[in-house]
């Protein structure tokens, strides 16, 4: 160390005592000498030694805490970091939904979102005309504007496609960022658009969105379909896929051919209540949502649900519930003649037939001929409390109970005054107007053997056994007399060979906006059952003004326009439903049947 | 003078001499260097021609360079070490003048069949120049306080230059580089000792100071100061490489993704994955094995240097030695460390294996030195 006290060279006693002795005085200082640089020597070797240790512990405790946090950072989960002032995370998963067989018709898929971040911009200008260049929709002025003002964060695009997303990358900015999210998609297009109704971005991060129902079934299961606690598990629905995309294929032909403003139609399991297939047209793309009406009527939007929200007066389809609830009464059988001299006058109001079908007719035929002055006579045998009772068991008062967030808006006009004109009137269809989907479940509900069915879009188990509507015989002659008005009545085109069709066709005037009736526009309705002998599935095949013109005058009545829909409808789905056709052997004239005897 | 005095009683002559290259060091490098071969194919998504190939030419040229400047005697470049020293500071301040910009500061000069980084070079220049003055100083007057004036002044003015360019990340190698000369060479601990508390006493004051009267620095200073402690309160700005990195780093878990299969760097969610970040690549898809398995090989390389440097009597070739090897130790140290949220972050390559020219040329170069006192050492 610096300070102490260093070896003399030349020590005064010792070089005394050598020259007495007469030694060489510079032996001394030489050793002397050599002894001091050893002590500086081995004090640096010391030092330079201390300094390595210390050096050597330092970059001991460098690589030990480098190992260290390697070890802490490989044992982590990887986890994306989120910034801590967001509040609850946001849950960007979605079950799926699917058809009774599984199939897919609603999920969702990964894509990105393109936000911006201004600050971490280099070339805002260059950005915003490239991005031009790509979404040619947006405005290269407010871009530029967002671009270089005071704004630190924008969406841009709320998803974009992997070529968009590859375009806007190779620009290079690195203000311009990618977030992930899902995207509801609808690898249906079109089909069964109006159940699904649609989905829209509800909070928005830039690692995750929220996916939320806007409409139908997406809407009414929004929290079901979101909720993590189901794990995906995927909605499945009573819908089948290919019935309804037939349905549908065969419902636009029918509207194109019959030059119809719009058409629906449902086909429901009798016993269960399950919707097997519900259209309504025109229809629109969910993955593409249109906007809604911002003027006149919400009727005619795409996004209307006839099937479910239109509520018409769906006429002679309601005739077979008056002649019904008669014979649950006993007031009438399938043989009793009911007077049908018209036209029957009662107070202002006069009541005529279609045709002129004599004195009078069987219960049945007054169903097969469709006469409405021989209902209007039944349903005053009835009267009004007993209608009105019946009617509102059948769930005809009130909106479907059905799972859709559009549900309560189909909800059934009813006549303010339920006098006995009312009751004549809505005996035949006219003066209560419920949507198609309402006809569809009374229909199963009296067809079924006679026990309340509400429909549902849920996949079911077994039978609903609601309670009792009708007795079983009054349910089994209902059925016959819908399988004669198919056989000899006003539906022969309905027939379809196999499949035992039965139905009860409805033509009913279309009200005017400002009071009374059109002449020449109509709802035409077919509603039935199949098959007869074995009842199974209900529909109802709506058309909204139809006009068939391959006659010699325009036809607009249901049996020419809605029956035909109808019956291509059955003729193509019923196989697909899983039913056999019986086919009479007697038919069959053409075989030879040999024998080796 | 001192036992580091070099006396010669063998040293190799002529070919001999390669017999007397540190071998090991040699193949550490290549290993190392091969590493980042690996890694800039990886990452430039298998495009050799990207970033490997030239790296391996310029790897090829560096190593060439090593041998070279290890068959000199070492005694040469204490003769030249104040030569060298000037002509990098003037390179470092020719770049104010004549640099390139480069990543949002000035820190090349275009040689035309390179990019040079002077700053890279001073810090070799730095290590040398401190070397010789302090083999020229007898020992006792280490310390005095006059004797400290041209070693700091040799540290402080590249320093200064280069915090002009702004390369903050090189300054502190500079300081902390010349600093730990100073320290093998004897200054005494009273000196580093104050220096350090001072250092603390500062930061102290900063910390202390925010939100008081006197605050010390500007509100988004400090903002800079706790992104840095704790970067998730920012992860889309300015902790942003940083979170990516530990996400690359935690990904890749025990063993890693695979060979190719690292996703944050593919998917471009890291920076300059190719240069300064390319540690992450290399975390995320050999996972800790790999990335410790490089910790090893720069640990061992540091190892040679400095057994290398306690065996030789000579005092400039031990110095240059340890310069070298602390140089080298506080290039990864620093990467590494700023990659893994330990420090903040300063452009600071990961030696050898970021894509880098000058940066990798240098430091073949200053290992050619290391080489040249091992071989020359007297035996």
């Amino acid at each position: 160390m610096i300070g102490t006290l260093r070896r003399p060279l030349r020590p005064l006693a010792r070089i005394l005592k050598a020259r007495d002795r007469g030694e060489n005085t510079e032996e001394i200082e030489r050793e002397n000498l050599r002894l001091r640089h050893e002590e500086m020597r081995d004090r640096a070797r010391a030092r330079a030694e201390g300094r390595l240790l210390i050096l050597g512990l330092a970059f001991f405790m460098a690589f030990g805490t480098i190992g260290l946090r390697m070890g802490v950072l490989a044992s982590t989960d990887a986890e994306e970091p989120r910034a801590s002032v967001s509040g609850n995370p946001i849950i960007g998963q979605r079950a799926d939904i699917v058809d009774r067989n599984g199939r897919i018709l609603a999920t969702n898929f990964e894509t990105h979102a393109l936000y911006a971040q201004p600050p971490q911009m280099i070339d805002p200008h260059y950005a915003a005309a490239q991005l031009v260049d790509i979404f040619p929709e947006l405005d290269h002025d407010r871009l530029v504007r967002d671009f270089t003002g005071e704004r630190r964060f924008l969406w841009v695009r709320r998803q974009i496609s992997p070529e968009q997303m590859q375009a806007v990358h190779d620009i290079g900015e690195p203000g311009l960022l990618f977030g992930p999210r899902e995207m509801r998609l609808y690898p249906n297009g079109p089909i069964a658009a109006h159940i699904m109704g649609g989905a829209s971005y509800g909070r928005e991060g830039v690692d995750a969105a929220e996916v939320i129902g806007v409409a139908g079934l997406e809407r009414h299961f929004d929290d079901l379909l979101r909720d993590p606690a189901n794990e995906g598990a995927p909605l499945e629905l009573s819908i089948d896929l290919t019935i309804q995309s037939t349905m549908e294929e065969v419902l636009n032909n029918g509207m194109t051919l019959m030059n119809a403003a719009g058409a629906a139609a449902v086909m429901m399991d009798i016993h269960t209540g399950e919707i097997v297939a519900m259209a309504s047209l025109p229809d629109f793309d969910p993955n593409n949502r249109p906007r809604p009406l911002t003027s006149g009527d919400q009727a005619d939007s795409p996004l209307f649900n006839r099937a479910l929200q239109g509520v018409y007066e769906l006429g002679s389809v309601f005739k077979i519930f008056t002649v019904a609830q008669a014979m649950e009464l006993g007031l009438v059988n399938a043989n009793t003649m009911i007077d049908t001299e018209g036209p029957l006058e009662w107070g202002r109001f006069r009541i005529r037939d279609f045709h002129d079908y004599g004195d009078e007719l069987s219960t049945t035929d007054v169903i097969v001929r469709s006469s409405n002055i021989g209902t209007a006579r039944i349903a005053l045998m009835i009267g009004e409390a007993r209608q009105r009772d019946f009617l509102e068991r059948l769930g005809f008062l009130e909106a479907t109970p059905v799972e859709m967030v559009e549900g309560p808006t189909g909800q059934p006009i009813t006549p303010r005054n339920w006098s006995e004109i009312s009751t004549m009137t809505i005996s035949y269809g006219h003066g209560l107007s419920v949507s198609p989907l309402h006809l569809a479940a009374g229909y199963a509900s009296l067809l079924n053997g006679g026990t309340l069915v509400e429909p549902t879009l849920l996949r079911q188990d077994g039978p609903q056994n609601g309670p009792r509507i009708v007795s079983e015989s009054v349910s089994r002659r209902s059925v016959e007399m819908l399988r004669a008005v198919v056989e000899r009545g006003t539906a022969s085109l309905g027939e379809v060979a196999g499949y035992e069709v039965g139905g009860k066709t409805g033509t009913a005037d279309k009200p005017r906006p400002q009071g009374g009736y059109y002449d020449d526009r109509v709802i035409a309705t077919f509603a039935g059952v199949f098959p007869a002998s074995e009842p199974q599935y209900v529909f109802v095949v709506t058309l909204d003004e139809p006009i068939e013109t391959s006659g010699d005058e325009p036809r607009r009545t249901a049996g020419w326009t809605a029956v035909p829909v109808a019956a291509e409808m059955i003729r193509r789905t019923a196989p697909l439903l899983g039913l056999r056709p019986s086919v009479e052997l007697g038919t069959l004239s053409n075989v030879t049947v040999t024998s080796s005897e | 003078m001192s036992y580091l005095e070099y006396n010669t009683r063998y040293v190799p002559t002529g070919l001999r001499k390669l017999l007397h290259v540190h071998w090991p060091i040699v193949l550490l490098l290549t290993a190392v260097a091969g590493y980042g071969f690996l890694m800039l194919y990886s990452v430039s998504g298998g495009r050799p021609g990207l970033w490997m190939e030239p790296q391996m030419e310029r790897f090829a040229l560096g190593m060439t360079m090593m041998i070279v400047f290890a068959m000199i005697p070492v005694w040469f470049y204490r003769n030249m070490a104040f030569v060298a020293y000037f002509i990098a500071l003037a390179l470092v301040v020719a770049v104010e003048f004549v640099g390139v910009t480069g990543g949002g500061a000035q820190r090349w000069i275009d040689l035309g069949f390179m990019r040079l980084q002077p700053s890279e070079l001073m810090k070799i220049g730095v290590v040398v120049a401190l070397a010789a003055y302090y083999d020229w100083l007898p020992q006792h007057k280490v310390s005095h306080p006059l004797w400290l004036v041209l070693p700091l002044l040799i540290i402080f003015v590249p320093t200064a230059f280069v915090v002009l360019q702004p390369d903050l990340g090189t300054a502190i190698l500079l300081l902390a580089g010349g600093g730990a000369m100073m320290f093998f060479a004897g200054v005494h601990w009273a000196y580093f000792a104050t220096v350090f508390s001072a250092a603390g006493g500062l930061v102290w004051a900063v910390m202390a100071s925010r939100g008081t009267d006197w605050q010390i620095l500007e509100n988004y200073q400090y903002r800079r100061i706790d992104i840095f402690l704790d970067p998730a309160s920012d992860p889309l700005d300015a902790g942003y490489n940083i979170t990516q990195a530990t996400i690359a780093l935690g990904s890749g878990g025990w063993t890693g993704r695979g060979f190719m299969q690292g996703t944050q760097t593919r998917l471009d969610f890291l920076p300059e994955a190719h240069t300064d970040f390319i540690f992450t690549t290399l975390a995320e898809e050999f996972g800790f094995v790999g990335a410790f398995t490089l910790l090893i090989l720069y640990a061992l390389i540091i190892f040679f240097c400095v057994a290398s440097a306690l065996t030789n009597t000579n005092r400039f070739a031990a110095l240059v030695t340890l310069g070298v090897a602390v140089t080298f130790f506080l290039y990864f140290a620093v990467n590494m460390s700023m990659v893994m949220g330990l420090a903040p972050v300063v452009g600071v390559p990961l030696p050898l294996v970021s894509y880098g020219g000058s940066a990798m040329l240098v430091l073949l170069i200053a290992f050619g030195l290391v080489q040249s006192a091992h071989v020359h050492k007297p035996r």
